[in-house]
């Protein structure tokens, strides 16, 4: 495989990843090859050390893997340096965690504006942008409240807008309804489906929750490291 | 960019208001402390300066080449009265007398004592020196009598004499070193707080000593005062090369005190040394903070670099967090410092009768409060804040998204 393309977002060439904490090496990845293509809907589940967290922190850039090479947008972020990292995530992948981690001393506003300002946008334009997409994902009017003030739901919301405001290529998920109730779980996954069709950016969740395995159009299962089924609907 | 840093970090100090009220008063302890130590030092200067200059020395003495050394009676001051003549006309000479001195003994009907005899002019020697003000006893000079001497209390109650009591003063004269005697009535008996001054110093009229000693109306010594006493450290003044001709010299307080000059200025080092003390506890306080800070919230961190803040953004992240602890932490140092200091150059420090550098302490020390010490010194607290921030923020920088959230995705 020389490069990925055009439409291909994610490309792994045997990713291998071993650690080896204690001297004792522990294969958590064992040559994954997998494609994921522009706006996707994609869910990795597995049980509990499949793989399904190293995995997702590799194709993120997160993390670098032990053997073997991955395509981000057609480049190669496993050979990248920690400044093209961290630019390339700014730019292409935007985050969503179990536990929201909104920056806590920071406003909504200031949480969803934080990246841009890192892309070095005006404010004009950063201002904008919180707007709409606080609009898009039902937060209107909380803009200067601390994440504290809000409701789990409403701070899962604020960090999907943190993670789709700079416009991504990808947005990572890690269980992002795990911390909700089933309704508003239920909701978020819709809300995340709409923006999925309207935006066109790729989703990769990494869940257990049978909902989101549910409304995934694709779903890769790892098992000991490996890729054990990868069904599209 | 800048202004949300400065909210981030203004904003992680007030998440654990308590340890950061504690570090910041540790580390504003620190800089009052320094604050306050340094207006001592000054004001322990000023006082040694004035106590040793202020006595009985002055500001400057001009003397023969080599009397310094040898005390010899016949080195006296060559072409004193063009010295004279032109001090008077000196602009930066406030005042100035003349002196001579001789070893001799004096004799009470009861004891003998050794003395150091001074000869003074009364009218001037009141402007250079403090006997006047520290008469205990009588009177400082009657208004001609020649016979007039005034002794010190220690050399008073060895003679077990007292006001009106008769001495006789022996001296051997110059030139000849034939012995010369002469009787005096004691008018005034003085007290300082060096106890050598009192039992060894005896002052007379100028003229009676220029006979005693044999001398002529020559003099050993012009003691100076300044209109400032900074004159003193101006080398470069004309001053000292004028008065260093004709077989004489001109000394100012720190070489005739050599060792009090030395003092006062290892006295500094010492406060260096202090400093470097304080901000090596101050930069231990601080990395410790920084670190429990930083611990508590690696989770964060690990977020911050995930969403593609760069390493040496996370690093500015935390040296905004040590810097606004730094200028919380100067805004209470200075206030403290100012309080604290302001207070006791009000109410001055009681350290009288201790000799501290070879100098009896007079009077109270003051401290002096002075603007360099609420510049320089936060200006250091802040850079060695900053300094001690340096390393958690390498910390941080070097640190990678995955070990940073440690559970991660």
């Amino acid at each position: 495989m020389e490069q990925t393309q055009n439409h291909e977002v994610i490309v792994t060439d045997k990713v291998t990843k071993i650690f080896d904490p204690d001297g004792i090496p522990v294969n958590a990845l064992n040559g994954i090859d997998l494609t994921i293509t522009s706006g996707e809907f994609t869910a990795i589940v597995g049980p509990s050390g499949s793989g399904k967290t190293t995995f997702l922190n590799i194709i993120s850039g997160l993390d670098t893997p032990t053997e073997g090479k991955v395509w981000l947008s057609g480049k190669i972020i496993s050979e990248m340096n920690g400044n093209e990292l961290s630019d390339f995530r700014r730019d292409n992948i935007g985050f969503i965690f179990q536990a929201y981690n909104l920056i806590p001393v920071l406003t909504v506003e200031e949480n969803v504006e934080y990246i841009m300002l890192l892309a070095g946008v005006s404010k004009a334009e950063r201002h904008e942008r919180v707007k709409k997409m606080l609009k898009a994902v039902g937060l209107e009017g909380v803009e200067d409240r601390l994440p504290t003030q809000l409701s789990g739901g409403q701070q899962q919301r604020v960090a999907i807008a943190r993670a789709m405001v700079s416009e991504p290529t990808i947005i990572l998920a890690d269980e992002p309804t795990a911390n909700l109730d089933s309704k508003t779980g239920n909701d978020l996954l819709e809300m995340m489906r709409r923006l999925n069709d309207e935006t066109g950016m790729t989703f990769i969740f990494s869940t257990h929750d049978p909902m989101v395995m549910d409304r995934a159009r694709r779903l890769i299962t790892l098992r000991d490291g490996q890729v054990d089924t990868d069904e599209t609907k | 960019m800048f202004f949300i840093l400065f909210k981030l970090a203004w904003r992680n100090l007030l998440r654990n208001k308590r340890r950061t009220i504690i570090a910041s008063i540790a580390i504003g302890i620190g800089l009052a402390a320094l604050i306050f130590v340094d207006a001592l030092m000054i004001g322990m200067t000023q006082n040694m300066i004035k106590t040793a200059t202020a006595s009985f020395l002055g500001d400057a003495q001009i003397h023969r080449k080599g009397y310094q050394d040898e005390q010899e009676l016949s080195l006296t001051i060559q072409e004193l009265d063009k010295v004279t003549a032109k001090l008077a006309k000196e602009a930066i000479v406030h005042y100035f007398t003349r002196r001579t001195f001789s070893l001799g003994m004096i004799t009470s009907p009861a004891n003998v004592s050794a003395v150091n005899l001074i000869g003074v002019q009364p009218s001037t020697e009141r402007y250079l020196s403090q006997i006047d003000d520290a008469i205990t006893k009588g009177v400082y000079f009657k208004d001609n009598d020649s016979r007039d001497i005034i002794i010190g209390t220690k050399l008073a109650e060895n003679l077990e004499i007292g006001i009106e009591d008769r001495v006789v003063v022996t001296v051997a004269q110059s030139g000849s070193g034939e012995l010369s005697q002469e009787g005096f009535r004691v008018s005034g008996i003085f007290h300082f707080v060096d106890e050598a001054m009192n039992s060894g110093m005896a002052f007379v009229r100028i003229k009676k000593a220029q006979q005693m000693f044999a001398i002529g109306d020559n003099v050993h010594e012009i003691a100076i005062k300044f209109t400032s006493t900074a004159y003193t450290q101006e080398r470069e003044l004309p001053f000292w090369k004028t008065y260093s001709q004709y077989g004489n010299e001109v000394l100012s307080w720190a070489e005739i005190l050599p060792q009090l000059k030395i003092i006062l200025d290892m006295s500094k080092y010492s406060k260096y040394i202090m400093g470097v003390v304080l901000f090596g506890v101050v930069i231990f306080g601080i990395i410790n903070t920084l670190f429990m800070s930083l611990y508590e919230r690696m989770f964060e961190f690990g977020v911050l670099r995930a969403v593609g803040t760069r390493p040496v953004g996370m690093a500015r992240i935390i040296l905004f967090e040590a810097g606004t602890l730094a200028i919380v932490s100067i805004a209470i140092g200075s206030i403290i410092g100012f309080g604290i200091t302001a207070l006791f150059a009000h109410l001055g420090l009681n350290y009288t009768g201790i000799e501290m550098m070879g100098v009896t302490i007079q009077e109270y020390i003051f401290p002096v409060l002075n603007i360099q010490q609420f510049i320089l010194y936060p200006a250091a607290v802040f850079l060695f804040t900053i300094i001690a921030g340096l390393y958690p923020a390498w910390h941080v920088a070097k640190m990678t998204p995955v070990d940073a959230m440690r559970r991660s995705f």
